[in-house]
């Protein structure tokens, strides 16, 4: 497009040094026509130093977990998530143009104060949700099987508001009501050791010790060998800027059974089950429904297949280019 | 067709419920039960939070706490961090599995504020690692920790004191201000609110090697000294050095303590660095989520959460473009009317 553009981050990855500047060094110079393009998430001070900038400002927002389902377990994130939004309400007035990659998420930045908003799509290229799946995980998930009862799979950094709790409650109603030996796998990491004491604690309260499998942080060849392997994705989450692995399940031909909340539905369509709550009961009669109604099941998976392709990375870079061109034109 | 799908859903599921397929209040047991176990956890972790921040009473940390924290710690040495400072995560790595294996006998908190150290200096900043490296090996984090406490002089030294000299005896007893620096390195800060006629005090530990026989400064962690420290005893509270190394939960645990400590009416004074300030330090800082310093709006927050008013800011400038300041004052609680008032 012909821009100079330049990324500066408070902190980086590894590999990124030579790629990305300190904040420290964001230029002010105003005598050149400039724009700051801030990615608005968790409370940080690059914020400010956003909002104090001379140039013309863009926020694109990834959106931020209400303080509310996240104090209880980690307060200090609490905090954090709270000073989030206190800085987004001060920067959103002020930004030329607000980016979201759900409409969830531009209502909420519009809310914010935000002048000018669209939605863009996320940035991610599901071309590249493959890899070859890990053989020793396949034949762990073909031993089990022989048991009988079917694998669910959650992926979701181990969080309260990602509700793995309650999706250990709808397996324990279909444990009993269907499928006795149902089992959950629980993919990503543990970022809250309470929350993560108190999930382990559940299941053996509910002596599911030997159904629950609290996986980790898992490379892509293992991560493929899940989704490969497992026969339902299931997701309770309460909170969701748009939810990656639903369109990782889509890609993998995983069908999906989730609690619609926030931009959930968006990201579906019409490639899941999409329940008004999670009652236990519910959740496990609609896992049951589509392990069951192979015409269903085979439905869902197309329908996310061709929304999983939907999202290219040039697809993504070109919707974004035109935003940008956009607001250009109006600045 | 999927909104017809998830009626028939609901149909069922009602159906089920209402013919006892659906046991009555297995649902309500398991939001029962796991509510249950939420508590169970949330106590737990606030006594982890709790005895690794010298909240609980004791001067030693044992047993499954530690195992559990110093597992923790090992968990934090990220991949870029082993990368760039490879020997001093071995060194910190070495110690705590030492620690680990001693964690059958008590563990003194000084392990633990000497490994929060380790972790937190190796893994923000090659400047740092390379004072470890240099540092001898029984004393590398003394020496290194030294190098990294923001210092308090200047224009920051006389803001300090007047925000302290508006921490007046409770109930003005006729005494002066009890004021406690918690860390206070060499002790000048607490030298300057002796001469101003405070009955000041200070902890560090460092301060065997620094204290010259001073018998105000004592040797301890700034945490643990706070958790020896009686209920609303301290007029005025002076946190540097501590609060720049917190791990998750610490600033709370800090936050309250503070509370804790003060006399209606006493004011604490934080002093941190900037998380741009260490940022700047190192851009490739790993993981900073653990251990960094906290965003002042936050220290805000944690203070007000614990009945301490704002009081005022340091914002950093040119005498100390690193550093920020806030002052708190512990409310004293409103007079009860008597009953002859109007």
């Amino acid at each position: 497009m012909g821009f100079v553009s330049e990324i500066y981050a408070c902190s980086m990855g590894p590999g990124l040094a030579g790629r990305v500047h300190p904040l420290s060094d964001l230029p002010r110079d105003t005598s050149e026509r400039q724009w700051v393009c801030y990615q608005a998430s968790i409370g940080s001070p690059a914020a400010d130093t956003v909002g104090s900038h001379p140039g013309l400002k863009l926020i694109d927002y990834h959106n931020i977990s209400p303080s509310e389902l996240i104090e209880r377990w980690m307060p200090h994130l609490g905090e954090e998530v709270r000073l989030g939004r206190r800085q987004l309400a001060e920067l959103a007035p002020v930004a030329e143009l607000g980016f979201a990659d759900s409409e969830f998420n531009r209502a909420e930045l519009e809310q914010a104060g935000c002048r000018h908003t669209m939605v863009a799509p996320l940035m991610v290229d599901t071309a590249n949700f493959y890899s070859p799946p890990d053989q020793r995980v396949v034949d762990r998930f073909e031993a089990a099987r022989l048991r009988g009862g079917h694998d669910w799979l959650f992926v979701g950094q181990m969080l309260p508001h990602k509700a793995h709790h309650d999706v250990i409650k709808a397996l324990a109603c279909a444990r009993k009501m269907f499928d006795p030996e149902a089992r959950l796998h629980l993919v990503g990491r543990e970022s809250c050791r309470a929350y993560a004491d108190a999930l382990r604690r559940f299941v053996s309260a509910l002596g599911l010790t030997g159904a629950v499998e609290f996986v980790g942080s898992i490379s892509p060849s293992e991560l493929s060998a899940y989704y490969a392997s497992a026969d339902v994705f299931v997701c309770c989450s309460d909170h969701e800027g748009f939810c990656v692995p639903l369109l990782e399940a889509m890609h993998h031909r995983l069908p999906i059974v989730a609690y619609g909340v926030t931009a959930v539905p968006e990201t579906l369509l019409d490639a899941g089950i999409v329940l008004p709550s999670k009652s236990p009961a519910l959740v496990a009669a609609a896992v049951q429904r589509v392990l069951t109604d192979h015409g269903l099941c085979d439905s869902l998976v197309a329908a996310g297949l061709r929304r999983s392709r939907s999202f290219t990375l040039e697809g993504a870079r070109r919707a974004f280019a035109r935003a940008i061109e956009q607001a250009l034109q109006g600045a | 067709m999927t909104s017809e799908v998830v009626a028939e859903i609901v149909e069922q599921v009602n159906r089920l419920r209402a013919t006892g397929q659906v046991p009555p209040g297995f649902e309500d047991d398991l939001d029962t039960c796991f509510e249950k176990v939420a508590e169970e956890s949330l106590a737990a972790d606030e006594s982890m939070v709790a005895q690794g921040s010298g909240l609980g009473s004791g001067k030693t940390i044992g047993g499954a706490a530690s195992r559990m924290r110093l597992a923790q710690l090992r968990q934090q040495a990220t991949a870029v961090a082993r990368r760039r400072c490879g020997p001093s995560l071995r060194r910190l790595e070495r110690q705590a599995a030492l620690a680990t294996a001693r964690a059958g006998e008590a563990v003194s908190i000084w392990t633990h504020v000497t490994v929060d150290h380790l972790e937190r200096i190796a893994a923000l900043s090659p400047r740092a690692s390379r004072v470890l490296a240099r540092a001898r090996p029984g004393d590398s984090s003394v020496s290194a920790v030294a190098t990294m406490y923001p210092t308090i002089e200047g224009p920051l030294l006389s803001w300090v004191l007047e925000r302290l000299g508006a921490a007046a005896p409770e109930g003005g007893r006729g005494e002066p201000a009890r004021v406690l620096h918690a860390e206070c390195g060499d002790g000048r800060v607490v030298e300057a609110l002796v001469a101003r006629g405070f009955d000041a005090r200070g902890a560090d530990p460092r301060a065997p090697v620094r204290s010259d026989g001073d018998t105000r400064i004592v040797a301890a962690g700034a945490l643990e000294y706070l958790g020896a420290t009686l209920p609303g005893t301290v007029d005025g509270l002076l946190l540097t050095g501590v609060v720049d190394r917190l791990r998750p939960g610490g600033g709370r645990a800090l936050a309250q303590l503070a509370a804790r400590c003060l006399s209606p009416g006493g004011v604490v004074v934080l002093v941190s660095t900037r998380p741009e300030a260490v940022i700047a330090m190192d851009p490739v800082a790993a993981d900073l989520a653990h251990g960094r310093p906290l965003h002042p709006v936050t220290w805000y927050h944690l203070l007000a959460r614990y009945g301490l008013s704002v009081l005022a800011t340091f914002e950093p400038d040119l005498s100390e473009p690193d550093v920020f300041a806030v002052s708190a004052q512990r409310l004293a609680p409103p007079q009860l009317a008597g009953r002859d008032s109007p």
